[in-house]
């Protein structure tokens, strides 16, 4: 597991653990801690952070028995690229967007998108559809 | 905080249960606005006398000890508060003691106060300041006590002149530290931020509400529907985090922002911030019909 957030090239990083609530800490201290060492400023990290939390909770009520959440970060410079899924319980399920909770996640994070992406009629049915139910967002460092 | 002694009707008040506490069978629900003074009304003499006499006095130091075991049942009852956070109780009467013991050095009836209207204020703020000094040291090494109190400071000062946040990279070069040191700072923060020394300083003064932060409520608020599902959840809540929700996530201020509103570190607010959405998802979801 290696990020080099200040080099040029990209630093990736996954978290997996099981879909179970006493592990959200893990996935949300890995969170503040990419985003620190990346220098994204304070107010980013800790919105990140309660991104992160926010986003596993969501997925947590919707993943299938003994599912594992997987938390996957891209750092590029001044932006973290994370993407939260779990096997989702209910075939067809959709992410959460009526909510508190998407409130919460658009103001926290600067681009976000529900997995799996919402199909169109040119395209059929969306990638992965079935197998993956998540949220995907950008958190960019030093934006007003 | 109000005093408790300004409460004239001490129904249920844990202040006035403080004092009456040692009464035979006291009941807790028992309008008996004397209760306190009557516990106490034998002092009353000797504080008279204790406050009528020069400072130099060679009788003072007898009147003073008197006071002082007198009310000790006060001190013992307040340090029994805080028990919880993880300092022996001794420690916390001996330091409640020396709160008394300043009580009864300082008070003067000229306040116009009675004095346990004046010592109770004085033992609590003696109980609170040793948390502040010392309470961390128990579970963070000194150096990263030292540490997170330094970042702290530094984060604010510089989200003021900057108008954000700082990145780690800026309070390091502020602190003339390395980044990992700050790094490892801020993770000491995370870790143990529930039972920081913040809370014990900020309990109880949740006097911040969102209108008198902003004068008037903000019309244009876009998500209306969505604070009205809120509202009920909301009301639960303490002002002051509902006040902080309500700034970050309906008029969108940064934490930094927020935190110099409010007078408080941008840590602070993070915790408080975090804290509060856990709250409010556990309450959602008791409130949902079960699967």
């Amino acid at each position: 597991m290696t990020v080099t957030p200040t080099a040029d090239h990209n630093g990736h990083i996954e978290v997996r653990v099981d879909a179970k609530a006493w592990m959200l800490p893990f996935v949300r201290t890995m969170a503040a801690e990419v985003a620190a060492r990346a220098d994204f400023d304070l107010d980013a990290v800790a919105d990140l952070r309660m991104a992160v939390d926010e986003a596993c909770a969501t997925l947590l009520g919707d993943a299938v028995e003994d599912g594992q959440l997987c938390c996957g970060f891209a750092v590029d410079r001044d932006r973290i690229q994370v993407q939260v899924t779990v096997p989702p319980r209910r075939p067809g399920a959709r992410f959460d967007t009526t909510g508190f909770g998407w409130q919460v996640l658009r103001t926290l994070v600067d681009e976000i998108v529900t997995l799996p992406v919402e199909a169109t009629d040119a395209t059929g049915p969306p990638e992965g559809a079935g197998a993956v139910l998540g949220v995907r967002f950008v958190k960019k460092a030093l934006v007003p | 905080m109000i005093p408790a002694a300004e409460h004239s009707a001490p129904s249920p008040d844990p202040s006035a249960a403080a004092v009456s506490e040692g009464a035979p069978a006291p009941d807790p629900h028992a309008p008996e606005p004397d209760a306190r003074d009557a516990e106490y009304a034998h002092l009353a003499g000797l504080l008279a006398e204790h406050a009528g006499l020069a400072a130099d006095d060679p009788r003072r130091s007898a009147t003073r000890d008197g006071l002082i075991t007198g009310y000790l049942p006060v001190a013992h009852h307040l340090a029994r508060r805080f028990v919880h956070r993880g300092v022996p109780l001794e420690d916390l009467v001996q330091v409640a003691t020396l709160g008394l013991i300043n009580a009864v050095d300082r008070y003067d009836p000229s306040f116009g106060r009675d004095f346990l209207a004046y010592a109770i204020p004085t033992i609590q703020g003696e109980l609170r300041r040793y948390f502040r000094d010392h309470s961390w040291s128990t579970r963070v090494p000194r150096r990263l006590k030292d540490l997170h109190v330094s970042i702290n400071r530094v984060t604010d000062e510089l989200a003021q002149s900057l108008g954000r946040a700082p990145r780690p990279s800026e309070i390091a070069a502020r602190l003339g530290i390395t980044v990992d040191e700050v790094l490892e700072g801020l993770e000491a923060t995370a870790s143990y931020a529930s039972q920081s020394l913040d809370e014990v300083l900020t309990e109880g003064e949740d006097q911040a509400t969102l209108a008198n932060l902003l004068g008037e409520r903000d019309s244009g608020l876009e998500l209306v529907e969505v604070h009205e599902t809120l509202r009920p959840l909301l009301e639960g809540l303490p002002a002051r985090e509902r006040t902080i929700l309500e700034l970050r996530f309906f008029h969108n201020m940064t934490q930094s922002k927020i935190a110099a509103q409010l007078g408080i570190s941008q840590m602070h607010v993070s915790r408080l911030l975090a804290q509060t959405l856990a709250t409010l998802r556990e309450r959602a979801r008791d409130a949902e019909p079960s699967p």
